[in-house]
């Protein structure tokens, strides 16, 4: 459950609970210690006590004793004392009812002196029994009958032992605050390291691979830092050599169709004078002519398109702005391919937007060349805007993207099936619209809806006019 | 139809175009570097110059300046495309039009022609607007009583401008009247050409006054 | 976890004051009673013998030896000890060794009535509790080298 908190609280908590408990601990074992030797030692005094007494009396005793003799020795010995032979019994005070049977068993059966600790009216007392003996001149013991029992009150020892609990009590509560103190402290030069790890890691993750941490000790916090470091520099070599990698295939597709160009100039520039000789060839010369002028035609757009995805990988293509009349524009592309009696176009008067009229130009070709080639008419152009944006939906009645084909429509050279191979265009249309798209900041979406593909081409209205 | 001399380092993309616009009724002399183009343009006094940007020796621009100085004869640069670096460059040099390698012949005939052609049918005489005065029939510009050199292509601009005193023309309308492009033309010629035509017949072409700015739409002829 | 609290709470409990116990060891009970005492004597045959007085008590070395001087009360033994008139022995007891200031010379007694003081001082010392192995000094009153050994009563054996 402790783990829903952070990991400060966490080490807080324990280090403090930890800190708390072994000073309590201390505190309280060696109050018990202190307390459990008091005992002992009040203890054995009272007894040497009782048995000093009783031998420095014995020479004088007369035996076998009468009741003076055992009303001397009790006197002797003092305090809450009986003294007992056969029938004779001497006792004084009335605690001497406190005496146990087991204590009384105990002083007959071992005839040793004998001690045992009870609690009685709330009061903790220590009892002692023992035998008189006699000492044969051999050296042989036997007890004479006579014992003497001994109650002693123990509240002065009990008192003593609270107060040293109290003070046991009173050191564990000065420890705790200074246990939170010393967590604080070493929470502190946990977390320190791992905050900084955790900021490295987070712009790591952002993109900002020149991102370290410096490794402060040699600790496994510092080993980690170090793992983190090397990981970040080797995904930053790789990065590096694929991003060079990159550039490097993306400068030579440009190269390539720079080269490329020159000799199309001249293709291009003799067609013309092909296609006018073409007349007077025979058949299989003039269809031949015919698949020369046309490729050329194909090799020139792909060449182009190529050309112009080149300049959006190296982000040298440039919007050129300026106020633009979207119905206009999309009408005059629609006017200048001769398709504006296959399109149905739906647009409002008067929509002025700052845009690149080429960059359009090129997107609304696209998406309607796309919908009359693959779809079924009515091909339908739509217009509207909002205050921010203005939109630009593209439909037609045809069957539609198939859902596999969806994610992969913008790609370069994607074709959805080999059939299609053969289609006129370069296979870059789609991927360039989109591009256009974004570099006004807007956005280019294909879906489909009830009985047709949808394109919508989303601009902004508010980009900052260049030129 | 006209003595057109082709710029062009590549040997089979000058051929190439040379055969081309011959077939275009072109009388097409050409050239393989800056300096021979120069020197041919020099000696032959072409109608037209259609010039490579990207020449061995002197550059394309240079070549374009040189020949601005030289005289009236209009320029269409030749350029790979998107190379706005060229384009600009070139504009700012005094080119007329350009047009995108690989082109078509039929498409740089058709600028050609449009650079070409002057007066466009508007001959109702003599203009006079304060020191400057447009001959519409001997398409003749005087400044103070002084002829003033223009490009066929200034002297359309001017002679459209002119026509309609404080009317304002888009950029895109003035690209269709005077270059003759389609409505994807480039609004930096129109505003090239505004520029020199401004450097030659204004007293101040930073505050001009027969070549007006209305900001967000065109250019107007004043003074109104 | 579990262990914690069990630390915990043993720790809390030793804290409580004084806990009851059972019947614990005390150590060795009391001793010294005796109905009488002891005193050594020489029979006929020169052989030292032990003569019980039923004094009720056990009494004191000094008492013991008081006794001893003033003489035997059975005729079959005699003592080897001169009467004294000041019948006082003065005794230092300390551990392993009991030393006896005695009113007489070395020429007032002989072995065997040294033997006498030694037995019967020990046999008072060992009733009352004391060791057996406990040496015996007795010094006289003129200077002599007997005053300096440390004796043992011969019938009275170490262990």
């Amino acid at each position: 459950m402790i783990r829903r908190f952070g990991l400060r609280t966490r080490l807080l908590v324990v280090f403090a609970l930890v800190t708390a408990l072994g000073a309590t601990a201390a505190a309280w074992s060696s109050a018990g210690t202190a307390s459990i030797a008091l005992v002992d030692s009040t203890q054995r005094r009272l007894t040497e006590t009782t048995v000093n007494q009783i031998t420095a009396h014995t020479p004088e005793l007369i035996y076998p004793p009468d009741q003076a003799a055992l009303d001397r020795l009790r006197a002797a010995v003092g305090g809450d004392t009986a003294v007992v032979y056969k029938n004779l019994r001497s006792a004084d005070g009335t605690d001497v009812g406190l005496i146990t049977d087991a204590l009384r068993d105990a002083v007959r059966a071992r005839n040793r002196l004998v001690a045992q600790r009870i609690t009685a009216n709330d009061k903790p007392w220590l009892l002692t029994g023992t035998p008189i003996m006699i000492t044969a001149l051999d050296g042989a013991r036997t007890p004479s009958g006579i014992e003497v029992y001994s109650v002693h009150d123990l509240s002065g020892v009990e008192q003593q032992i609270s107060d040293l609990t109290r003070s046991a009590a009173v050191t564990s509560a000065l420890a705790l605050p200074l246990a939170a103190i010393l967590a604080l402290v070493a929470a502190g030069s946990v977390l320190r390291p791992v905050r900084k790890l955790r900021d490295t890691a987070r712009r790591l993750a952002a993109g900002d691979l020149d991102a370290r941490s410096q490794p402060q000790g040699a600790d496994e916090l510092a080993e980690l830092t170090v793992t983190i470091n090397e990981m970040a520099e080797s995904v930053q070599t790789s990065m590096a050599a694929m991003q060079r990698m990159q550039a490097d295939a993306r400068r030579f597709a440009a190269d390539v169709s720079h080269e490329l160009r020159t000799p199309l100039s001249t293709l291009t520039a003799v067609m013309e004078v092909l296609e006018g000789a073409a007349d007077r060839m025979d058949a299989d010369a003039k269809e031949s002519a015919q698949l020369a002028i046309t490729e050329t035609g194909r090799l020139v757009q792909l060449v182009e398109d190529l050309m112009e995805v080149s300049r959006f990988d190296a982000g040298t293509a440039h919007l050129r702005v300026e106020q633009v009349d979207v119905a206009g524009a999309v009408r005059d592309c629609l006017r200048a391919r001769g398709w504006l009696d296959r399109v149905d176009l739906v647009a409002p008067d008067a929509i002025t937007v700052p845009l690149d009229r080429r960059r359009l130009d090129v997107i609304v070709a696209n998406l309607v060349g796309n919908a009359l080639r693959h779809g079924r008419p009515p091909v339908r152009v739509r217009l509207s805007a909002s205050a921010e944006q203005v939109r630009i939906t593209v439909s037609d009645h045809g069957p539609g993207l198939p859902e596999h084909v969806l994610p992969h429509v913008f790609d370069r050279f994607y074709k959805a099936d080999a059939a299609r191979t053969r289609t006129p265009g370069s296979g870059l249309g789609l991927a360039i619209a989109l591009e256009n798209a974004r570099l006004h900041g807007g956005d280019l979406m294909a879906g489909n809806v009830a009985g047709g593909a949808r394109f919508v081409l989303l601009l902004p209205r508010d980009l900052e006019e260049t030129s | 139809m006209a003595a057109i001399l082709l710029i062009e380092d590549d040997p089979l993309v000058r051929r190439g175009l040379q055969l081309a616009l011959a077939r275009h009724g072109h009388d097409v002399r050409t050239a393989e570097t800056g300096e021979d183009g120069l020197r041919e343009f020099h000696s032959a006094t072409p109608d037209l110059v259609v010039l490579d940007l990207m020449l061995p020796g002197i550059d394309g621009i240079e070549v374009c300046r040189r020949i601005r100085q030289a005289g009236t004869a209009p320029v269409v640069m030749l350029t790979a495309r998107g190379d706005d670096f060229d384009i600009v460059g070139g504009l700012a040099a005094g080119a007329d039009d350009y047009v995108v390698k690989p082109v078509q012949p039929t498409v740089l005939d058709a600028r050609i022609r449009a650079v070409l052609r002057r007066g466009n049918g508007v001959t109702d005489g003599v203009r006079a607007h304060r020191d400057l005065r447009i001959d519409t029939v001997a398409l003749t510009v005087t400044l103070h009583g002084e002829q003033v050199m223009l490009t066929p292509t200034e002297l359309r601009l001017l002679l459209t401008l002119s026509r309609a005193p404080g009317r304002v023309f888009s950029r895109q309308q003035l690209l269709e009247e005077v270059w003759e492009h389609d409505y994807l033309g480039d609004s930096r010629l129109v505003d090239n050409c505004v520029q020199r035509l401004r450097a030659k017949i204004e007293a101040s072409p930073a505050s001009p006054e027969y070549v007006q700015t209305v900001r967000g739409f065109g250019y107007r002829f004043g003074p109104v | 976890m579990n262990r914690i609290w069990l630390v915990l709470a043993a720790v809390l409990l030793v804290g409580c004051g004084v806990q009851p116990s059972g019947v614990t060891d005390g150590g060795e009970a009391p001793t010294g009673l005796a109905p009488g005492v002891t005193l050594y004597f020489v029979d006929a045959d020169e052989q030292l013998t032990p003569e019980p007085r039923p004094s009720q008590r056990l009494g004191t070395i000094e008492d013991a030896l008081s006794l001893l001087m003033s003489g035997t009360s059975n005729s079959p033994l005699h003592t080897e000890i001169r009467a004294s008139s000041v019948p006082r022995v003065n005794v230092t007891r300390s551990p392993g060794l009991i030393q006896l200031d005695v009113p007489l010379s070395i020429y007032e007694v002989t072995p065997l009535g040294i033997d006498q003081i030694v037995c019967t001082a020990l046999a008072v010392h060992v009733q009352s509790g004391g060791p057996r192995d406990t040496r015996v000094q007795v010094r006289f009153t003129l200077p002599t080298a007997e005053s300096a050994k440390l004796r043992t009563c011969p019938l009275i054996k170490a262990s």
